[in-house]
């Protein structure tokens, strides 16, 4: 892979902002809405539900403007949005942005009015969950105090939740955006061979997760939490760090388990590898296999007008013809936060309806179990739906390594 | 308890939490004091607070409800996390809303006058934070199920307790800086010309996590020493390599503890230039005439009128810079041509930590030097936590 100091990619085009927007706008007005609001929302590190709430609770707005921390009030009607960010600096795709002096709710609120949205129909995105973003915050990710300052200056407009408005453009890929998860999905790999390299009996669990993590960013990836999983291959739930564990060895006979993840052009890829320190045990072999197959046979059935459910139906269901179980583990691919979310936590019922189209990516790694349950394994990456089904953005096969040397 | 937890949880995470339990009652008497003075019945810190509810529980995500008379706070956390400060939490999943009132309910706050921690900017926590750092749905339904009680922000209550460290926070900052030292000997070990700047980056960070830091962006530059508004990265720089005369501008964080500190190093690839040394010079007086006024009592104003005044006498410039370090959003946030505002009357306290990195520059700007790291007040002034040379590394 070309060294990052080598990489001459300037950044997403205006097309692709082109894109973005208007897509936002179409969903926008075939809701009725006048416009879509993407209010000030808490930062990552304060509203830390998961890992992915660092990228995921400011997701909307970078996913429309490429700022880290904006507001975003985008009209119907085919007008350019207004930008409210913290010190009114602009970038390659807005070059006017205000700036939210001393209340971003006095500054959103202003930018509102200007835009003659004093009684209209204002979607908000963010304000809860949604089917295919912001999935874990089921109180969604806005601010209060600025929100509730918009709400006191526009008495007479009304507020809705319009978080699936931006999160079902956010759902299809443009093509820029997919060559941008290949290449994320390419770091995470190298994060992967590095952690293979790297791993063995005696080694620190801090340098193993340090290596990792510099192997990615030396590649250009953004910083983002490797999660690390490590203990006996006996253990059912072995405990996760998503910082460098302190005091820690790698054993003779230990599983690492991984969700590795590196960010590229603003989008989260992941990519996932089961590592053993020793030899395969007998009883992991048929659950390992059983792994690969339900894998396989997903990016089969993953074609553009599927349901979820029917997704998942098939999946859950495929365990059982071994006399083993099986479970859907997938989620959606982007800016952060993204879905839909189908995990052992989360199994899927309110996303049973939603059809998977030409253009998602999604993380997808389903859990093989036995029969007892004792033995769960889970492998995986990023898959993109087209309409022969899903490709693997980067190519590796299922499996567990075992490092015996 | 009225709260019934869920089923099914995700993974616990792990995170750092050695503090004692000595250190716990505390934090949790002098946020209870501070409060009942304030003629508050608890203080509530919601989902969105993040950084307050750690400091209160040393838990990865939790929401708080401490009660002003004496009682042990209720605490909410999910996916299964608890820890000894914290022995049996109300389990949560992805829920946040119910919980949070059913706790305030639980502990008699139906009528009450509730402190809310994070609900505007601070004085010293939040200080970046405008609007505070509060969840709008889950803090709305919470307001809505308890239409009695009254809600007040307290961002300031928890604020000013997080603002003086005690001798356990303190050792941990001095960890902290010891781990942004080492990171400054990577970084200047390996910075070469034509070196990959992103590999340079990746390095430091690889560092700083195997000497057991939490992660925290590191921000560097690497243009030319001659540029006058060099690009600041705060992820992998993409596209650069190291020049022959790059001036590698540092700010490197480093968190133990969940304390986070930083020390500021430049670093300049060729000899330092004849015309740079007073500007180097007046910046090693200015931050050690800094220490010397940091004592206990002394306004920020007075603080921000001595820097800011100190370069004239040379012909120079001189400007205030100094942060708070601390869970994270720590204030006050001093910068160069920043107003002050109403920070000018905060007072500084023994047990404050600071980065201390005040500005020197020529008289034309052209020349600019910060240099710098973490600072504990003591009686006698500002202490380093580090023992760096002073100065601009130069590899020659």
């Amino acid at each position: 892979m070309e060294a990052a100091a080598d990489i001459t990619w300037q950044g997403y085009s205006l097309a692709e902002r082109d894109r973005r927007w208007r897509a936002v706008q179409d969903n926008g007005a075939r809701a009725g809405f006048d416009c879509i609001l993407v209010p000030h929302c808490v930062d990552g590190k304060n509203l830390h539900l998961s890992l992915e709430q660092a990228r995921g609770t400011r997701s909307d707005s970078r996913y429309l403007t490429q700022m880290e921390n904006g507001a975003v009030i985008l009209p119907t009607d085919g007008r350019p949005p207004t930008v409210v960010n913290e010190n009114g600096a602009g970038n390659s795709w807005l070059t006017e942005v205000r700036p939210a002096g001393d209340s971003w709710g006095k500054a959103m609120a202003g930018a509102l009015i200007d835009a003659r949205m004093e009684r209209a129909r204002i979607g908000v995105s963010g304000l809860r969950r949604g089917q295919v973003t912001h999935g874990r915050a089921i109180a969604g990710v806005i601010n209060h105090s600025s929100y509730a300052e918009v709400l006191r200056r526009l008495p007479n407009a009304q507020f809705e939740d319009a978080t699936d408005v931006v999160g079902y453009a956010r759902y299809v890929k443009g093509d820029e955006e997919i060559a941008c998860l290949r290449r994320g999905a390419a770091i995470a790999a190298a994060g992967i061979d590095e952690m293979i390299k790297v791993a063995r009996p005696g080694v620190e669990e801090a340098i193993l997760y340090a290596a990792v993590m510099r192997r990615m960013l030396e590649l250009g990836s953004e910083y983002y939490p490797l999660a690390l999983y490590t203990g006996p291959v006996g253990s059912n739930r072995l405990p996760r760090f998503e910082d460098g564990p302190v005091g820690r060895r790698l054993q003779p006979g230990h599983r690492i388990h991984n969700e590795v993840d590196a960010v590229w052009g603003g989008l989260v890829a992941q990519e996932q590898q089961g590592i053993i320190l020793g030899p395969i045990p007998q009883e992991w072999k048929p659950v390992i296999e059983l792994q690969r197959d339900l894998f396989y046979a997903g990016l089969e059935f993953m074609k553009p007008g599927l349901l979820l459910g029917e997704l998942a139906d098939f999946i859950n269901g495929f365990g059982a013809k071994r006399g083993m179980r099986s479970l859907t583990l997938m989620h959606g691919r982007g800016c952060g936060d993204d879905g839909p979310l189908l995990t052992p936590q989360d199994r899927g019922e309110r996303v049973r309806d939603v059809r998977l189209k030409k253009g998602n990516v999604f993380v997808w790694k389903p859990i093989a179990y036995s029969a007892d349950g004792k033995i769960e394994y889970s492998w995986g990456g990023c898959v993109l739906v087209t309409e022969k089904g899903g490709e693997q953005l980067v190519r590796r096969t299922p499996g567990m390594v075992s490092i015996t040397g | 308890m009225a709260w019934k937890a869920p089923e099914r949880a995700g993974a616990t995470v792990f995170v750092w939490a050695n503090y004692s339990l000595v250190e716990r009652n505390r934090r949790w008497q002098a946020v209870r004091e501070r409060a009942a003075k304030a003629g508050l019945d608890c203080v509530f810190v919601p989902l969105g607070d993040g950084t307050d509810a750690r400091y209160l529980t040393q838990l990865r995500c939790s929401s708080v409800v401490l009660p002003t008379d004496g009682r042990p706070p209720i605490v909410i956390a999910d996916r299964g996390s608890r820890n000894e400060w914290v022995t049996e939490p109300w389990q949560t999943s992805r829920e946040w809303t119910e919980p949070m009132a059913q706790a305030l309910m639980e502990a008699g706050m139906e009528r009450a006058r509730i402190g809310v921690a994070g609900l505007k900017r601070g004085q010293v926590t939040h200080v970046s934070a405008l609007d505070g750092a509060v969840n709008h749905t889950a803090f709305s339904e919470v307001r809505r199920r308890l239409p009695n009680a009254t809600f007040e922000d307290a961002t300031d209550i928890v604020g000013f307790v997080r603002h003086v460290k005690s001798r356990e926070e303190s050792e941990c900052l001095r960890r902290g800086a010891s781990m942004a030292e080492a990171a400054i000997e990577t970084l200047a070990q390996l910075a070469r010309p034509g070196l990959d700047a992103a590999l340079l980056y990746a390095r430091v960070i690889e560092r700083l996590i195997v000497l057991g830091s939490e992660y925290y962006p590191l921000a560097i530059t690497c243009d030319s020493i001659a540029a006058q508004r060099p690009m600041r990265y705060a992820h992998p720089p993409i596209g650069r390599r190291l020049g022959r005369d790059s001036l590698i501008q540092s700010e490197v964080g480093a968190i133990w503890g969940a304390e986070l500190v930083e020390a500021v190093q430049p670093i300049l690839l060729g000899r330092v230039p004849e015309e740079w040394r007073p500007v180097i010079e007046l910046q090693r007086e200015v931050f050690e005439e800094g220490l010397r006024w940091m004592r206990p009592g002394t306004t920020l104003g007075a603080l921000i009128d001595r820097v800011n005044g100190f370069g004239a006498k040379r012909g120079m410039r001189t400007a205030i810079s100094l942060k708070g370090c601390g869970y994270g959003d720590d204030g006050p946030i001093l910068t160069p041509g920043s107003e002050a505002g109403a920070a000018r009357s905060l007072t500084i306290d023994k047990g404050n930590v600071f980065v201390w990195r005040p500005l020197a520059a020529s008289a034309d700007g052209r020349m600019q030097f910060v240099w710098g790291g973490a600072v504990e007040v003591g009686d006698e002034g500002g202490r380093p936590l580090f023992e760096r040379a002073h100065g601009m590394i130069s590899v020659a």
